[in-house]
């Protein structure tokens, strides 16, 4: 287990590095973030398993199953469960992030605008200011709770059924019409919001979906251009 | 699976669907994308789960073989 302490450290400092990037300082006693562990344990967990069933198959060969149960339950049945249960937990988590997102070459556009300074695209705008502090896309296009996690997930999957397979148009357009609630989410118990004189005459509107909060606070990403696919 | 180089056979399967698992949930876990981690749910998981029905198939057979079951 000795030689991958130091594996598992390098990700981790590596980690903890990216997030001070930008300049801002780091608590002190930064010991990175629960995701970053669970990434360092779950490398961890893969180099043992591959260690453990790399002396498995050599010992089946010699000794046969007989006497190798227990090392056969440790090497195909525990080790790798933990494998699964920490790259299912890093997976879910980073694919959440804007990079992930960005991943697919469809998204560049929106990604590029997004992290553009002097955008001016309510997208923009929240990337910019840290009106939300990570995983930007993913909140926005996201409901909340667990339903929403699941139904987000799922339109995940179909985005990627639909890039890996070439079925999608460009430009790319939202599914549905962007629903207030998820605008609602964070504005709508915000005092600043509530007691705005602006928004006062219109908020059972507002709050009933009636009148998109994009009407007035659009467009929150920029047009497309009808792009040839790479 | 009660002969035991078929058994034998069964159990190096196991392994190499393990080994397999354990390289997609490394990529994942290295440089995670939304399509290695579709892999990793619809491909890896199902292979490991595939290893696990030959272990405990396997774990059986010894069992019936040894007349504990």
């Amino acid at each position: 287990m000795t030689p991958l302490l130091p594996l598992a450290g390098t990700l981790l400092v590596s980690g903890a590095a990216a997030a001070g990037e930008s300049g801002v300082p780091l608590p002190q006693g930064w010991i990175g973030t629960t995701s970053q562990w669970i990434q360092a344990f779950g490398v961890a967990f893969v180099v043992l398993n591959v260690i453990l069933l790399c002396l498995t198959w050599r010992r089946l060969r010699s000794d046969g199953p007989s006497s190798m149960w227990g090392w056969l339950l440790v090497a195909v049945g525990l080790v790798p469960i933990m494998v699964g249960f920490m790259t299912f937990a890093h997976g879910l988590e980073s694919t959440t992030t804007v990079s992930a997102c960005g991943s697919c070459h469809v998204m560049t556009p929106f990604v590029r605008d997004l992290q553009d300074v002097k955008s001016d695209t309510l997208a923009a705008t929240h990337f910019k200011n840290r009106f939300i502090r990570e995983s930007q896309c993913y909140t926005c296009h996201s409901d909340y709770g667990l339903g929403g996690t699941l139904k987000a997930k799922l339109a995940g999957l179909g985005h990627v059924w639909r890039y890996t397979t070439g079925l999608y148009d460009l430009p790319i357009k939202i599914a549905q019409p962007y629903p207030n609630f998820r605008c609602l989410g964070c504005h709508g118990e915000s005092q600043r919001f509530l007691n705005s004189v602006t928004m006062k005459p219109i908020l059972p509107e507002l709050m009933s979906g009636q009148t998109p909060c994009l009407t007035c606070h659009g467009p929150a990403h920029p047009a497309q251009k009808k792009e040839a696919r790479l | 699976m009660n002969d035991p180089p078929r058994r034998l056979r069964i159990l190096r399967t196991a392994i190499v669907l393990t080994l397999v698992f354990n390289v997609i949930a490394l990529l994942v876990l290295v440089r995670v994308t939304p399509v290695i981690f579709t892999v990793f749910m619809f491909l890896a998981q199902p292979l490991f789960g595939a290893a696990l029905i030959l272990l405990f198939g396997a774990v059986l057979a010894e069992l019936r073989a040894r007349q504990i079951l």
